[in-house]
Order: C-alpha cells, then structure tokens, then sequence
C-alpha cells in the first residue's frame, strides 16, 4: 500500500513538472534573440545614444532643482520664468532665428514642362512628407511661408488652395525656413531626399540654401489643449 | 493519501522554478504528452478505488501512453494529418470517463460510511 502511495507520488510529481512547463511555455514562450553583429551594435548605440541623453536631461533638471532650491524670491522667479520661456520656445511660441537652410519650392518654367501643360499644384501630402523628412534629418524649427509649423499644424488643402495654420499659401515661390542642429547635413540629406524627388516628379523645382541668418515668426494661433489636465503635485 | 498530492505540488514548484520553457514547435508534443499522463493519473486512481490497480500496467501505462501520444502528434506532423486531435479526442473522453466513475465510486463510499453510521 504504501508502494502504491510512492508511486502515484512520483507520477504526480513529473505530471505536475510537465504541466508546470507547459504553463509557462504557453504564457510566455521562448522569445529568440535573431539580431546580427550589425543590428547589435546599431542597437547598442542607440542605448549609449539614449543613456546620454538620460544623463544630459538629468544634469539639466538637478540644476534647474538647485536653482528653484536656491534662496532669494527673485531667483526662484527668475527661475520659473526661464523655465516658461523654454518651454514656449520649445512649443515655437517665440519668434527664432539663427543658422539655418531656406528651402524654395516653385514650378518648373514653361520651357522644361512644355508650353500649354497645366501650372503643377502642390499636394498637402506631398508638403506633409517633406516636414516628416525634415524633422527626421534633426529639423528643430520648421515655418513654411512664413508659418511656424509646430505640433499641431495642419497643412490641408481647401478648394484647391493650401492652408498652412489655417492661412492659405500665397502664390510660389513657397519658402520653408529650417533651423537645424547640423544644417550642412540637413541641406545635403534634402536634397538627396524622397520628399523632393516628388516635388520635382509633379514639376516642382526645389533648391535648398544654406542662410547665415533666417528668421522664423513665432506661432501666433490659439494653442488649443484638450486632452491635457494638469498633474497633481504629490505631497 | 496526501502523498500524491504532495507529489503533484512539488512538481509543480520545481516545474515554475526550473524555468525550463519547451521551444514552441516541441510545445505540442508536450501538451498531449501532460494529457496522456493525466489520463494515467486518473485511471489509475479508477483503478486503485475498483481495487484493480496493477503496478505494471500503472506505470508501463503512463510511459507508454505518453510516448505513444507523441509518437502519433509526430507521425501526424510528417504526414499533414492532424494525428494529434485522434489522441486528444482519445484521451479526452477517456479523462472524462475516468472522472464520472471516480466521482460515483466516491459518492458510494460515503454514503455506505453514511448508512453504517
């Protein structure tokens, strides 16, 4: 009798091994690691890329911390205040200017199209995927026809016209203005881009200049914010 | 009678601890192969309260069972035939079987203490 108890123990004991692995391969299966030599460096620098940045946000907001900790009214609202100004900067609420690229979109001539050929219009997909491409070559500002483009733009088309912040676009040659964080880079990547190839598919000539100084006019609409509530300060 | 049960959790624990995982093609495999060793367990439970139980066929039966449930979810992989639903189907209503007449065994035994008392 006591034989019969061991071995139905000894039975129970591996069907309970095997279902105990066989729960766990079913809920969370062997995930295979496929990445090659290349791919694991590319990712390894993405990680040391983002640790830097990490590192960078957290030196920046210490000493944004000291600051607010240090003594003095003034400094505290002094503090704030720089603290508004970069956000708004960082929303393009503040007209900015510096090193940057113009970038000039207008038809080809009548001689390379041929004469009689419909005047080329512009798509506002074609215009949103070169904004796409320009913030994915480090684009920090962008205005197109002297509207600062920030997160919530909306480049639609209306009766044939494009709006750009709810502003038509004047006649051609359209003018986009860049600032970049490296703007040689920025200038040859355009250039060489998807985006303008298109443009230049619909007969569209696009030329990009490097400008010692370019200006772009800050966002001057109503920032409306609907789905944002403010966070509780935790005590 | 606690000892099986004690058995089962020890499994169980080594099983979650070991933090073995099957590759997901050999995940059939393993799931009919648990199912054939339930289908051991409670007919050998079935057994043992009928009073027929035998170690042999107890134990051969449980390594055979298994293997041979394998063996068929293989042969069916080769030939594109679902052999593996034929085990489970098998094993499935032998398991529920077993079950009602463990079920039924048990309620006749008490409610035998029963009328004894």
């Amino acid at each position: 009798m006591k034989e019969r108890q061991f071995m139905f123990a000894t039975i129970a004991l591996i069907l309970g091994g095997m279902l105990a692995i066989q729960f766990e391969t079913t809920n969370n299966p062997v995930v295979r690691d496929t990445r090659d030599l290349w791919e694991l460096r590319a990712d390894l620098e993405k990680e040391k890329q983002r640790q830097q940045e990490l590192n960078e946000e957290f030196e920046r907001y210490s000493e944004l911390l000291n600051q607010y900790k240090g003594e003095g009214k003034d400094e505290k609202i002094q503090a704030m205040e720089k603290a508004l100004w970069d956000l708004k900067k960082q929303a393009g609420l503040t007209t900015i200017s510096g090193q940057g690229i113009v970038i000039t979109i207008e038809p080809f001539s009548e001689e390379l199209i041929g004469v009689g050929q419909p005047v080329p219009k512009i798509d506002p997909d074609m215009l949103r995927r070169l904004v796409n491409e320009l913030n994915r070559y480090d684009a920090n500002e962008i205005s197109i026809d002297g509207q600062r483009v920030v997160s919530k733009t909306p480049i639609r088309e209306v009766n044939g016209n494009i709006y750009i912040n709810n502003e038509p676009v004047s006649s051609f040659p359209i003018e986009i203005r860049v600032l970049a964080k490296d703007n040689e880079k920025l200038h040859q990547k355009i250039i060489a881009s998807p985006a303008v190839e298109e443009f230049i598919r619909e007969n569209f000539l696009v030329e990009s200049k490097q400008t010692a100084k370019v200006i772009l006019p800050a966002f001057d609409k109503d920032m409306k914010v609907k789905f944002m509530k403010p966070a509780k300060e935790e005590t | 009678m606690w000892l099986p049960v004690l058995g089962l959790l020890l499994g169980l624990l080594l099983g979650f601890m070991s933090d073995i995982r099957v590759p997901p093609e050999y995940a059939n495999y393993l799931s009919i192969a648990v199912l054939a060793a339930l289908d051991t367990l409670f007919g050998g439970i079935r057994a043992h309260l009928q009073g027929s139980f035998e170690d042999k066929v107890f134990i051969t039966g449980f390594f055979f069972n298994i293997l041979l449930a394998a063996g068929l979810a293989y042969l069916g992989v080769h030939l594109g035939i679902d052999l593996y639903l034929a085990a489970i189907f098998a094993f499935g209503v032998r398991l529920f079987n077993n079950i009602a007449v463990i079920r039924r065994l048990i309620i006749s035994k008490w409610s035998d203490s029963r009328k004894k008392a």
